[in-house]
């Protein structure tokens, strides 16, 4: 795992209110922050963090930064992710919604250049239960564990991982990759980096609609992964029910050419498919929030036996 | 959003890519200043697929014959959608039509350029002949020839269909968009290539940095802003009892989806804007109280979606489920108390729906003790007057009691008073019709 306390984390956009919220509550939690970047502010610090105008300066001040978490508006992000890679940070964490999709295409072509992570945008982050804080979970839900929680959801993330705490079930990792059409680290990335992972003992997918990541997940899964997986899938009863009119769908969905979708792609991303790949790969889905649970406990013991 | 294809046409003109003359028709007695010579193709201009096989796109040969098709073409809704443009345009005698479009592949990170020789109407042969090219790095003309010739293209086509590529993709990078379609793209006997039918689907996030995409999108009715303080939200428009108001896509599905295996029936589903989004929280937390950042004056999504529901008279609950480590409990109060108020203004005849709330909020403010303060602050002073709360008002700690409380109060055994058992009119799946994709 690349994420531990000692790794030293800047906060790209500390002053925007979102930042000024997450970075005093990453700190808390041990995450190990060392600056926040406001350019042409008069703030000099926030909540005894630093305040820099460039992550040069924050970078001549502290030494290597390792991972840098943005928050800066969404037209902003491209800018501060390329800042960022120019100094030498290798892992992007992008917690902003609304980022414009070609600008995250030509940040990933710079990042696989560096062989850089990204993750999000319109991510949670991700969060090591009693370790570190790297994004928006609420810590309270969490505690240390042998479940990998992965996530394309927010909000949905916390429920589970809560559900899970209930059930006495920590996480060695939770990580949402980010809601957006187009996301810099996929499923499939981090269930490679699971897999590796001492501490996961159980991988819990959770997926919602748009985009095929899902599907290339349970491929990936059936071909290469050996810890087990549990996976919930949000919008299951979609199937039955009538489709809201094409322009209210999420953008994930309007992003397929008009003429493509009417021919053989129609169900892409859609819930019927990726239960059906899911069904293909043998990993057990379950039926709600709650179940979750009941499915780790049951593979936990399996696999324990 | 999808702009009309008048609209896209002014953008490829622009850009230099062929298009006929033409000229807009808002009704069928500007056909007598039209421009253009006949023969003239008349065509609806909505944004649903489909319109040719419905009859939106017809041929005139005079002025006659051109009033009589607009009429008809005006009154003629394409899955729902009747026009207020149409658009005149020259007839083009195509020996042969092509598809061409650019698209970002999601799961690739990367533009695709799509083209096939197999283009018009018949999408099951467009699909088949489709070929791609992959844009992994900035792009340079090469990348259209490459796509020109993968599509079999020979002589002097290599050159025009690239050269229309090349300005679809420069099209595509300078206004972020999600696509740009051309199909079909008629090539005449002499090698003439022409834009007969175009589609642009703008990205919503980059918008606000195009201030001439803004202008033509403004032109068109915004399907999201379904009310005021709602922009930014995202619903399903269903015909079930249950309204529900939840965070974030995946667990706005995941309560339809609860609901469903509840047997409970979803009616009007609205997902306000996720957590990253900056106006979720107030503008400037004060110092030192990082934990709870208040709110002034509420949570206005949250009240202006409470009263969006509430005027729906199909909904006999609203479900309430909020997830965020950022949830202010006194924020959430102040917005649900101010809509109960309102509620109870409001003449006696029109029931309310009743409310059942699952919040999950940061933890040292337990759910617990947040509902208290809820229940404290309902103003349930006409619930003693008159022996009966206008809206009644359910505070659930987990999930499933939330989903179970919202599936109860829409059986109608379970009402007890008669006037309360006036069920809704049975939804039925077939009084939706799925739009086409």
């Amino acid at each position: 795992m690349k994420f531990n306390p000692k790794s030293k984390v800047i906060v790209q956009g500390i002053l925007e209110p979102l930042g000024q919220i997450y970075a005093p509550q990453m700190k808390a939690y041990g995450t190990n922050v060392v600056a926040g970047i406001s350019p042409g502010g008069e703030q000099t610090e926030w909540q005894g963090i630093p305040v820099f105008d460039l992550v040069e300066q924050a970078i001549a001040a502290n030494g290597p930064v390792d991972t840098t978490v943005i928050l800066t508006p969404p037209y902003d992000v491209l800018d501060a992710a390329l800042e960022a890679l120019t100094a030498g940070i290798r892992q992007i964490i992008i917690l902003s919604q609304g980022v414009p999709p070609m600008d995250m295409v030509r940040l990933l072509r710079r990042a696989e250049k560096l062989e850089t992570l990204i993750v999000g945008p319109n991510s949670p982050g991700l969060i090591v239960p009693g370790q570190v804080l790297l994004g928006t979970h609420p810590p309270a839900w969490y505690q240390p564990g042998p479940v990998g929680l992965l996530s394309r959801s927010g909000t949905l993330t916390y429920e589970v991982a809560r559900e899970l705490t209930q059930a006495g079930l920590g996480q060695s990792i939770a990580l949402g990759i980010g809601g957006s059409p187009l996301v810099g680290s996929s499923l499939s990335q981090w269930l490679q980096i699971l897999d590796e992972d001492e501490q996961t003992e159980v991988i819990v997918l959770i997926g919602e609609l748009g985009t095929d990541q899902e599907e290339l997940a349970a491929e990936y899964i059936a071909e290469a992964i050996d810890t087990p997986v549990v996976a919930y899938l949000a919008g299951q009863s979609l199937p039955t029910l009538p489709l809201p009119s094409e322009a209210l769908l999420p953008p994930q969905h309007r992003i397929m050419p008009f003429s493509l979708r009417t021919a053989s792609a129609v169900d892409f991303g859609t819930p019927t498919r990726k239960l059906a790949a899911f069904k293909q790969a043998k990993i057990p889905v379950a039926q709600s929030p709650a179940q979750v649970p009941e499915w780790v406990k049951k593979v936990l013991k399996k696999k324990r036996a | 959003m999808d702009l009309l294809e008048y609209q896209a046409k002014e953008l490829f003109q622009a850009m230099g890519i062929p298009v006929l003359p033409s000229q807009q028709i808002s009704q069928p007695q500007d056909l007598k200043g039209l421009r253009i010579p006949y023969p003239v193709v008349l065509k609806s201009q909505v944004r649903r697929g489909g319109r040719g096989k419905a009859g939106g796109v017809r041929f005139a040969e005079n002025t006659i014959d051109a009033i009589a098709a607009a009429h008809a073409i005006f009154n003629l809704p394409i899955m729902g959608d009747y026009p207020d443009i149409i658009l005149a345009e020259a007839k083009y005698d195509a020996d042969r039509e092509f598809y061409l479009a650019v698209v970002l592949d999601t799961s690739l990170r990367r533009p695709v350029l799509l083209g096939s020789q197999e283009g018009g109407m018949n999408t099951e042969a467009t699909f088949s002949h489709v070929q791609r090219v992959i844009v992994d790095q900035d792009f340079s003309p090469f990348y259209a020839r490459r796509l020109a010739i993968k599509m079999g293209l020979k002589g002097k086509l290599i050159a025009s269909v690239s050269a229309v590529i090349e300005k679809m993709y420069r099209l595509f990078l300078q206004q972020d968009l999600d696509l740009v379609e051309i199909n079909p793209l008629g090539v005449s006997v002499d090698g003439e290539v022409m834009a007969l039918d175009g589609k642009v689907t703008v990205n919503d996030t980059a918008l606000n940095r195009h201030p001439h995409l803004q202008a033509l999108t403004a032109r068109l009715a915004h399907p999201r802003s379904l009310a005021p303080g709602l922009e930014q939200a995202t619903f399903w428009d269903l015909d079930g009892s249950i309204g529900v108001i939840s965070n974030g896509l995946g667990l706005t599905l995941t309560t339809l989806d609860l609901l469903y295996q509840a047997k409970g029936k979803p009616g009007r589903c609205l997902n306000l804007v996720g957590e990253a989004q900056q106006d979720w929280v107030s503008a400037s937390p004060p110092a030192g109280k990082v934990d709870y950042p208040t709110v002034a004056g509420g949570y206005p999504q949250l009240g202006a979606a409470l009263t969006y529901l509430s005027q729906d008279p199909r909904l006999q609950v609203i479900l309430i489920h909020l997830v965020s480590g950022l949830l202010d409990g006194g924020a959430i109060v102040d917005t649900i108390t101010a809509y109960l108020k309102r509620q109870e203004r409001l003449p006696k005849s029109r029931s309310a729906p009743a409310l059942v709330i699952r919040l999950l909020g940061p933890e040292p403010v337990s759910t617990q003790a947040l509902f208290t303060t809820l229940t404290a602050a309902i103003p349930n002073d006409s619930q003693q007057a008159s022996g009966e709360s206008k809206v009644p008002v359910f505070c659930c700690e987990t999930l499933t009691a939330a989903i179970a409380q919202a599936v109860l109060l829409t059986k109608p055994e379970k009402a007890d008073k008669p006037e309360k058992a006036n069920k809704p009119e049975k939804a039925t799946k077939a009084s939706r019709k799925k739009p086409a994709l």
